[in-house]
């Protein structure tokens, strides 16, 4: 068993030449939030980041996850999939509301859940990866106004969530394995984890 | 198990958590389930029906769950009603807010059947005691 899972909030920041701005890089797993004219960037492969932003404020945050390839159904509600998924959606849109955005005003841009570790398992994990995130924000009533899903390529993501604004580039050649190893580490810890939160006896 | 019976009110603010703990809660033998959006609609919802065990989330608009769980807690009728908070803060200032407030229970998502099951009985064996 490893430790419990959490959704980290990036840690990571540079300063953008090309886009002259702050920037925080999200590693799977993680989520920044800001109303800051910042940028947030992240590299996808089979993973999706869930940009979501109060059209009205001008605040927003992006996500960056994949479901856990557990063994129960994905479509069953309670499944550690659905669980996990749902869990990291919601960990973003509280902070956002809690920084003063309003459920009304959310709308989303979805990107990533590419075919990239192909002969990884015998499903697509980006798919599934992509229906959920769809399926989600429909359940929720956020609106989808952009999306880059599915495909074979790995993507990086651009998102300035003072304006709304996402560039994609997408990855037709990948110089190194470290994105592939990344995913499969996360991957790896998200399997090897109970999908559950502590128990905090009172 | 307790009373297959027992009348459950899920407040939460995410209908995709709702029906999360709805089928959770099914899985565990309890049918008699209902749904309240937020704070606010789910003490209306308490004030007119009688439930026997409320599980909320706590960070949601219009009323949060400690909120709530205060108004509870204040409520003569309402006051003794077993509240299991399931939510995604993991601090222990939360922790400890809830426990100060009166909650029965605390879960973090994203938590399992099996811990959900645990939190119950434990409640349920408290309650019997």
């Amino acid at each position: 068993m490893s430790a419990l899972l959490e959704e980290h909030l990036a840690t990571n920041f540079y300063f953008d030449r090309t886009f002259d701005c702050e920037a925080a890089k999200i590693l799977p797993g993680e989520f920044y939030y800001t109303a800051k004219p910042m940028l947030i960037v992240t590299v996808l492969g089979s993973c999706v980041a869930a940009c979501v932003r109060d059209r009205v404020f001008g605040i927003g945050g992006m996500n960056h996850f994949m479901l856990p390839d557990g063994s129960g159904d994905p479509n069953n509600p309670s499944s550690a999939s659905m669980r996990y998924g749902a869990y990291a959606m919601e960990v973003l849109i509280n902070q956002l509301l809690k920084a003063g955005a309003r459920r009304e005003n959310l709308e989303a841009k979805v990107f990533g859940g590419g075919n990239v570790l192909r002969g990884f398992t015998a499903i697509n994990v980006g798919e599934r990866n992509a229906d959920f995130v769809r399926t989600y924000l429909k359940a929720e009533n956020i609106r989808i106004v952009a999306e880059d899903l599915n495909d074979v390529h790995p993507r990086k993501v651009y998102f300035f969530p003072q304006t709304g604004k996402v560039l994609v580039k997408k990855l037709k050649q990948l110089n190194n394995y470290t994105l592939v190893k990344r995913e499969q580490a996360y991957a790896t810890q998200l399997q090897g984890s109970r999908v559950a939160g502590d128990v905090d006896l009172f | 198990m307790a009373d297959p019976n027992t009348k459950f009110l899920v407040v939460d603010d995410f209908s995709t958590m709702r029906r999360i703990v709805r089928n959770l809660l099914k899985e565990l033998g309890y049918a008699n389930v209902e749904e309240a959006e937020d704070g606010a609609d789910g003490l209306a919802k308490l004030k007119a029906g009688n439930f026997d065990f409320v599980v909320s989330d706590w960070n949601m608009p219009n009323m949060d769950g400690l909120t709530m769980l205060q108004q509870i807690r204040a409520d003569a009728n309402l006051s003794k009603l077993p509240v299991l908070m399931v939510t995604a803060e993991a601090k222990k200032e939360n922790i400890i807010a809830a426990a100060q407030a009166g909650a029965n229970g605390y879960v973090v998502k994203p938590f399992t059947a099996a811990t959900l099951d645990e939190k119950l009985s434990k409640i349920f064996e408290k309650m019997g005691a």
